[in-house]
């Protein structure tokens, strides 16, 4: 028999884990009469942030002071404190009422506030019996989406709402953090370097060319959206469903052509250390994640989009943070499951946990440097740090540790630790809908998001 | 045969679907427009997987760049990643499709004799190569024939371009169409409307060319090749007779070498290997690229036990042979026996038949099933229950602390589980696990074999329990193995994996009728895997479908 060399294989050894760096010509963008007329007030943007399992709550409670400075897990945090707000107590309740393991609720209904769906996607071996355990997807539209649509209604950016991944690779309901709807996950863009191309590849073509290039895709997607129309027609109800949204999503590509947004003053083509094709590998999760840091900053400074998230991992992520001075050196899902008593283990997880928040750190400090008018990016936006749990090893999903980092244009009163001992985390979805200027009463299943959480605002 | 244990209402057979998943989207066959008697369960629309278009634009273009692997991943379904419930269109997906279109129509017409062999330009003319084309490779794309407005629309895309002064060119009118075309419905999509008259009830046939392309997508995971066209052109795909002899043609094919490693590569997890890490202090026989050399020997043995060799189940799962090049055989050391194979190049070597018998004493599976620093009792019956006995085991308790043990000098990994096991509030699960798992304890978290652990000798008996028919003791792997080789229980779980993968959908409660089908024919021959594979394209499920009612018109 012939063994076949993979082809990937080979591009694998030929670059062998070496980060690339990546930075197209800077052609003029915009003529300066266009810049001169992006004037208007720089928009507020939303950034959720994700890491996974939970955090160690006895030493996430940062002091009321927030002398954080030798703080053991947010001691790089120290430099932006008077633009974070430490909340405490805030409990994901929905998640307590969901069908499905601690990590899937924690996760499926972190943004959308909804119960799980059941269904029968993720059971291993058969899936009989014992129904009440299995699960579909998240059960509502998560509040990036909802944002993300609401703000759609008035503005086009170059894309509606931007999800980045870094190394999230499956696709189930424990690593999916934004739904359209109802049964819906968004999936996260996961390669750095498919995200500069998609990201800039049209700042640095000439225009003349950009302009051809509309024309074609334009061309080409009248004819399909013909072509999706009438096969729809001919189909069943529910495969009618599906199509329909295919037909939606070239719908929304086709409104993006024409967008080219509102150049921001600091907007360029980014120059990027990049991952290369092994983007996917564990040994590159710092490099990829660091990529997309990069490339999310200027994609909101270019104003490409106002909602974007970044989900490092996901749910149950058992990376191995190889880099790091551990002890046990376990995946972080195996040492996030040691008892309180492991001192070992416990040490890991506060390495871990640290790690992550200089990674914070450091989009905060690139969005600072991002200067808007008067202002920056990180003072006109709201970047939220959310997890699925709260502690690690009993899967709680109280106490969940959230950070809010950024004032959004002045509407958060940040610089403070909040105990709010056990709301729901509903409410802080609907501060978010506030803060970004599409309020809602509730968000979710509304028993357990009645307004906004009382005194984050200014 | 249910039994009173807290499993029991977990540990049915496959055959035996209460509380199984119902309708599977569709068009529901039991909703009173149906009064067939026939076997017929209706399928959702298939999207193409990545795995499948990279495989169709290879065959219709000879494009080998991939280009659907930046896709995002596909939203699985119980472990499979072509359900086709699952497999919706994002935004994002909507965009990539139009950039990998533009890269591979690029590509394409950059080589234009290639991508049209058979039309001079120059003597001929544009319109009439561009009609041509649109016919021909229209067909390929879309898996059959053109009507005439199909035709028509693509020329008027082919006009636009040749009438745009910015563009102007053949090559850019072909690019046009060609990038329509890899963005058409008929191309991402395989929709099945039969034909216009019922055989019984509502239910009618699959026309030739849907069957034609049913029966590659399922076995080679890619587009038709010439002889199943010509088959279709020629209605030679109407008889099970004859779908069953193209199905045997094409498990002859290379290209079911790749559709048999994809289906193992997720019945078997073997995406696990990817992140698998170990602590080099405990394990110094390890290093990172073990994890790929494992994942080729164990699709090498796949591929040649099925293709190969007898394709019997029982072989696949406890053959005393498997594929090592010079680097595994040192991997293994005395296991494998006979001459050392040399170089990288993977050869067929005998294995110790006292210690190695089929995939499941192989690195990867042992190495993927337990801890980084320890070998994992848990994980190794876990993934026999779930995977080979099609089981479901129980969630753990709500907010409890999950821990492996820490490594204790003075015990062994059994007796540390025994201990688990033992815990009032863990033995309802993991006396399920552990047993079967304690059989691999002579292979240690990289699958080495031992005989001892901390100085103790290992045991590697255990027991099987809460099956229909396997239930009893064993000692050691390979007994164990043997065990599961010999069991109808294992070769019904695994034509219900085969079920989901082949037919891209979860088995309801009405396909009992095709399982039984099935799993006879699966008995008759042995439990021959090219012979399961070919039972599922005779099933009237894989043949026919109820009419698709369309409700109200266009939208």
């Amino acid at each position: 028999m012939s063994r076949r060399v993979h082809r990937r294989t080979l591009l694998r050894g030929a670059i062998a884990g070496g980060a690339v760096a990546v930075g197209l010509p800077w052609l003029e963008i915009m003529s300066p009469a266009r810049r001169a007329s992006a004037a208007p007030a720089a928009p507020k943007r939303i950034i959720f942030w994700f890491t996974a399992n939970g955090s160690l709550p006895a030493i996430w409670t940062p002091p009321s002071d927030l002398s954080i400075e030798s703080h053991p897990i947010h001691a790089p945090l120290a430099p932006h404190k008077d633009k974070l707000l430490f909340l405490d107590g805030v409990d994901q309740k929905i998640a307590y009422e969901s069908i499905g393991d601690g990590h899937q609720t924690g996760m499926a209904c972190l943004l959308t506030n909804a119960a799980i769906l059941p269904g029968t996607l993720f059971c291993e071996g058969s899936c009989e019996a014992g129904m009440e355990q299995y699960v579909g997807w998240g059960g509502g539209v998560s509040v990036d989406q909802f944002i993300a649509g609401e703000i759609a209604k008035g503005v086009t950016t170059k894309f509606r709402s931007l999800e980045l991944g870094v190394q999230v690779k499956s696709a189930t309901v424990w690593s999916r953090l934004s739904y359209a709807g109802p049964d819906l996950p968004v999936p996260p863009r996961e390669d750095p370097n498919q995200n500069f191309n998609d990201f800039f590849a049209d700042l640095g073509t000439d225009p003349f060319a950009l302009e051809v290039l509309r024309k074609k895709r334009k061309s080409v997607l009248d004819a399909i959206k013909d072509d999706y129309t009438s096969f729809n027609a001919r189909l069943g109800k529910d495969d009618r469903v599906r199509l329909e949204q295919h037909l939606d999503a070239i719908r929304a590509v086709e409104m993006r052509l024409d967008a080219t947004g509102q150049v921001g003053e600091a907007c360029e083509v980014p120059t990027v250390e990049l991952p290369g094709p092994d983007y996917q590998q564990n040994a590159l999760y710092p490099v990829t994640g660091k990529a997309q840091m990069d490339l999310l900053t200027m994609a909101l400074a270019c104003d490409m989009t106002r909602v974007a998230s970044l989900q490092w991992s996901t749910s149950v992520s058992n990376v191995r943070f190889d880099w790091l001075p551990l002890i046990l050196g376990e995946g972080h899902h195996d040492l996030s499951h040691y008892d309180d008593a492991a001192g070992d283990a416990q040490a890991d997880i506060t390495t871990i946990n640290r790690w992550y928040s200089e990674q914070f750190a450091y989009l905060l400090q690139r969005m600072r440097e991002i200067p808007e008018g008067d202002s920056n990016l990180l003072d006109n936006s709201v970047v939220v740090w959310v997890n699925e749990l709260g502690q690690g090893n009993s899967h709680t999903r109280s106490d969940i540790p959230f950070i809010l980092a950024g004032g959004c244009q002045g509407y958060f009163d940040t610089g403070r630790v909040i105990d709010y001992g056990g709301e729901a985390h509903g409410r802080l979805l609907v501060s978010l809908t506030h803060a970004m200027d599409v309020p809602v009463d509730t968000f979710g299943v509304a028993e357990h998001s009645q307004g906004p959480l009382n005194g984050l605002a200014l | 045969m249910l039994r009173a244990t807290p499993l029991l209402a977990l540990a049915l057979a496959t055959t035996s679907l209460a509380g199984c998943t119902g309708q599977i989207g569709g068009d529901p066959p039991d909703d009173g427009t149906s009064e067939s008697s026939m076997c017929v369960v209706d399928t959702p629309i298939r999207r193409l997987t990545r795995f499948e278009y990279n495989n169709t634009v290879r065959d219709l273009l000879g494009d080998l760049t991939e280009p659907a692997s930046i896709f995002p991943p596909e939203e699985e379904v119980q472990g499979f990643d072509n359900q086709a419930a699952a497999l919706t269109v994002s935004d994002l997906l909507a965009e990539q499709y139009m950039k990998a279109a533009e890269g591979i129509s690029e590509r394409a017409v950059a080589d234009l004799p290639a991508l049209l062999p058979d039309c001079d330009v120059a003597t001929s003319g544009e319109d009439t190569c561009a009609l041509h084309f649109i016919e021909t490779f229209g067909r390929r794309a879309f898996r059959r024939p053109l009507d005439g407005s199909e035709v028509d629309r693509f020329k008027a895309l082919f006009d636009v371009a040749i009438d745009d002064p910015d563009m102007g060119t053949f090559e850019e009118g072909l690019a046009l169409v060609l990038q329509a075309m890899l963005q058409s419905p008929h191309f991402l999509y395989r929709p099945e409307f039969g034909g216009a008259d019922p055989v019984d009830g509502d239910v009618v046939k699959l026309s030739d060319w849907e069957v034609a392309s049913k029966l590659s997508y399922m076995i080679w995971n890619t587009m038709p090749d010439e002889q199943l066209f010509a088959a279709a052109e020629a209605k030679e795909l109407s008889t099970k007779e004859q779908v069953a002899a193209q199905a045997r043609r094409m498990l002859q094919d290379d290209r079911a070498r790749d559709g048999i490693k994809n289906f193992h590569r997720q019945w078997l997890r073997l995406v696990y290997l990817d992140t698998v890490s170990k602590d080099t202090t405990v394990y110094p026989a390890y290093d990172d690229g073990l994890r790929d050399l494992w994942r080729q020997e164990i699709e090498a043995f796949i591929e040649h036990v099925i293709i190969d060799d007898d394709a019997k189940l029982g072989t696949l799962l406890s053959a005393p042979y498997s594929f090592l090049n010079a680097e595994l055989a040192t991997f293994y050391g005395a296991d494998a026996v006979g001459p050392a194979p040399e170089g990288e190049e993977l050869v067929k070597v005998s294995m110790d038949p006292t210690r190695r018998a089929g995939l499941i004493t192989q690195g990867a599976l042992m190495a993927v099933h337990a801890e980084g620093n320890q070998s994992s009792p848990v994980f190794r019956g876990k993934f026999v229950r779930e995977q080979l006995l099609c089981q479901s085991l129980p969630l753990p308790p709500a907010n409890l602390v999950i821990e492996p043990p820490p490594l204790d000098p003075s015990k062994t990994t059994r007796e540390q589980f025994e201990e688990i096991g033992n815990n009032p509030d863990c033995s309802g699960c993991h006396s399920l696990m552990n047993p079967i798992g304690f059989g691999f304890e002579n292979f240690d978290g990289i699958g080495l074999w031992r005989d001892t652990q901390n100085g103790k000798p290992i045991d590697s008996t255990g027991e099987i329990t809460a099956t229909d028919s396997l239930d009893g003791t064993f000692a050691g792997p390979v007994d164990l193995a043997g065990k599961l080789a010999a069991s109808s229980e294992v070769a019904e779980c695994v034509s219900s994996q085969w079920f989901r993968f082949s037919y891209n959908r979860t088995v309801t409660q009405d396909d009992a009728c095709t399982l039984d089908e099935v799993n006879e024919v699966f008995a008759d021959s042995g439990y021959d895997l090219r012979e399961l594979v070919v039972a599922l394209t005779q099933a009237e499920t894989f043949l026919y479908r109820h009419q698709v009612v369309v409700e109200g018109g266009a939208p």
